[in-house]
């Protein structure tokens, strides 16, 4: 085999390749494993599924349900029933981004090659939240658009998409709950970095508060729950209604909501600056 | 150039590196060596700025290594060649690595070249053999085409074939005038391709010298004899100036003369000789000798159980069956 030695002034672009070169590495990283890919689709198809799925079921029962039942149908919150699938698989995004390259030890390549962790901290971040950002931009709109279909096909009462409340709702749930979602759990797979645990910890971070809220005492909810990140977003969404013990008004829910997300990405990055890899 | 003055690592109460300080010049194959739990691989770690030292400092290039920015020009390492995404292929491995370093994607394609992995470029490296991992992050290194390489214990769970290869290359880096600093836990490893030795010890340096010299040292002889009658033997070898150590059932180890003087004393008094044998001195013996200060500086210092000596350091880096 012949030395083919490239004298190093020919392939190194620059010595500081910058931040747009940190970018294009870590999405290198992402697209050429089968799981992004896997993940992403199976979020989008799954919720939007799963909601066409309990639609329809909603559709074919209508008319055997009480008349109480049937006047306070919402249409607009019954449509999005695959947020089940799709909130766990932005866990499950913004965590494997992070804890696949500590479970398999590549995490020491990536900062041998680029020293400086802050950059690949936030290129990762940044590819995460955007990946999260468009998984929900498709898969919330296509969860309700199918969900009204199909209610409209059996007769049940329907809402447009740009009826207010659909739209505050729709909007909140595609465009701001992802980013928390992502980039919480980004934050907590750095801090824990095992797969499991950070799973586990974002999925009882960002779900428990909602499921347990009606089994805590008052002060609780008023206290605690209502300032958690998940919490915020369901006041932002109109889900939670004004005068509920966890509501919170826009502005308030808005700070709460960006105080969680900037505090953990910035424990996190601080974190990993400082110890060992 | 490598550099560490006082370095020094703590876990809990392990201390895995002990106020190491060596220089790594620049142009020669240094050897690395220390037995399984001595420190090299942290000290590998640190050099690399993936783990915070305790006490003490390293810079490369006379740099910190955390201050750069993208420094694969100036250092190449493999610590762990299974350190990989199974589900990514070879060309994609390589890949987000030179994009990151700032390095065109032709030279990805001339890495695997240089490897030997061209063909298996688009396979996923979780099929890959260990062989294969060894190449491809020894591929790794050499992105940035840079004048210092790291190797930790290139050759540990290699075919033979495999090993030929890390040794060849090596050979190939030095004589294209780069930094070799590679690590190994069996001194017969370095003694074909080291320039200049390190040895360590429970995470201190025990030895830090040129090859030629170790050599040298290790050409020392000593002859082994056997005789029913050694005990009669030995005042007689003594008087000629001889050093013996006597061992087990007649067994006699003499440094100071050859094996004709021995045969010849032991022939004029009727000494019967079961067995008399030149042999050249072991590694072992050779750095026994070497770290001899050491090891009483340890006896004295550290006789906390637990706690290994250079002779024990000696014993396990020789020890070739062992792994
Ligand atoms: N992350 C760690 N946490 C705790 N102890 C460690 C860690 N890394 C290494 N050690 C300990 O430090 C010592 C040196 O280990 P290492 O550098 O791997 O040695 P070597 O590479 O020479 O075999 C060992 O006792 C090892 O158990
Ligand atoms: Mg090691």
């Amino acid at each position: 085999m012949a030395a083919t030695t490239v004298p190093a002034q020919h392939i190194i672009a620059s010595r500081d390749p910058g931040f747009g070169a940190q970018l294009q590495s870590e999405w290198t990283k992402l697209r050429s494993v089968r799981s992004t890919w896997i993940v992403t689709g199976l979020a989008v198809g799954l919720s939007i599924g799963f909601s066409a799925a309990v639609a329809l079921a909603m559709g074919l029962t209508f008319d055997s349900w009480g008349a109480v039942e049937q006047a306070t149908f919402d249409p607009i919150t019954n449509s999005l029933t695959g947020l089940l699938f799709s909130l766990i698989l932005l866990i499950v995004v913004g965590v494997t981004a992070v804890t696949s390259e500590y479970s398999s030890g590549m995490i020491s390549t990536t900062f041998m090659i680029s020293p400086q962790r802050a950059r690949v901290f936030a290129a990762k971040a940044i590819l995460v939240g955007v990946i999260g950002l468009l998984i929900h931009a498709i898969a919330v709109p296509g969860m309700f658009l199918v969900s009204q279909l199909i209610y409209g096909s059996y007769g049940i009462p329907t809402v447009s998409i740009t009826d207010t409340d659909a739209t505050r709702f729709v909007v909140v749930v595609a465009l701001v709950v992802p980013l928390s979602y992502t980039l919480i759990s980004f934050s907590i797979a750095f801090l824990l970095r095992g797969t499991a645990s950070a799973i586990t910890a974002s999925i009882g971070f960002m779900w428990l508060p909602f499921m347990l809220a009606p089994l805590l005492p008052a002060w609780i909810q008023q206290n605690v729950l209502r300032f958690l990140p998940d919490m915020a977003n369901d006041s932002l969404s109109g889900l939670t209604p004004p005068g509920s013990l966890t509501y919170l008004s826009q502005t308030p829910a808005i700070m709460v909501v960006a105080i969680w997300l900037v505090g953990s990405l910035a424990l996190a990055g601080f974190v990993l600056n400082r110890r060992d890899v | 150039m490598i550099e560490l003055r006082g370095l020094t690592k703590r876990y809990g109460t392990t201390t895995a590196v002990d106020n190491l300080s060596f220089t790594v010049g620049a142009g020669h194959i240094t050897g690395f060596l220390g037995p399984n739990g001595a420190g090299k691989t942290t000290t590998m770690r640190l050099i690399l700025g993936l783990d915070n030292p305790t006490g003490g400092s390293v810079t490369v290039n006379g740099e910190s290594y955390r201050d750069k920015r993208a420094p694969m020009h100036e250092v190449g390492a493999l610590i762990d060649p299974s350190a990989v995404h199974g589900g990514r292929s070879a060309y994609y491995h390589l890949l987000w690595q030179a994009q990151a370093g700032g390095i065109h994607k032709s030279r990805v394609d001339d890495v695997l070249d240089m490897v030997g992995l061209a063909d298996v470029a688009g396979k996923k490296v979780g099929g890959f053999s260990l062989g294969m991992r060894q190449r491809l992050g020894i591929g790794s290194a050499m992105l940035g085409d840079p004048p210092v390489l790291l190797f930790d214990e290139p050759v540990n769970g290699l075919d033979p074939e495999g090993i030929q290869w890390i040794r060849s290359m090596m050979k190939r880096f030095a004589e294209e005038g780069r930094t070799v600093f590679v690590s190994s836990h069996l001194m017969s490893e370095m003694e074909q391709t080291a320039d200049h030795v390190l040895v360590v010890g429970r995470g201190q340096l025990i030895a830090d010298l040129p090859m030629s010299e170790f050599t040298q040292r290790s050409a020392l002889t000593h002859v082994r004899v056997v005789s029913p009658d050694a005990a009669r033997l030995t005042p007689h070898l003594e008087a000629m100036g001889g050093v013996v150590k006597n061992g087990t059932r007649g067994e006699l180890s003499v440094t100071g003369l050859d094996a004709g003087a021995i045969g010849a004393a032991a022939f004029e008094r009727g000494i019967r000789l079961s067995e008399l044998s030149s042999q050249r001195a072991s590694l072992e013996a050779a750095f026994m000798e070497l770290t001899h200060d050491s090891v009483e500086y340890r006896a004295n210092e550290t006789s906390k159980a637990g706690s290994s000596t250079a002779e024990e350091t000696v014993r396990e880096l020789t020890a070739e069956g062992a792994s």
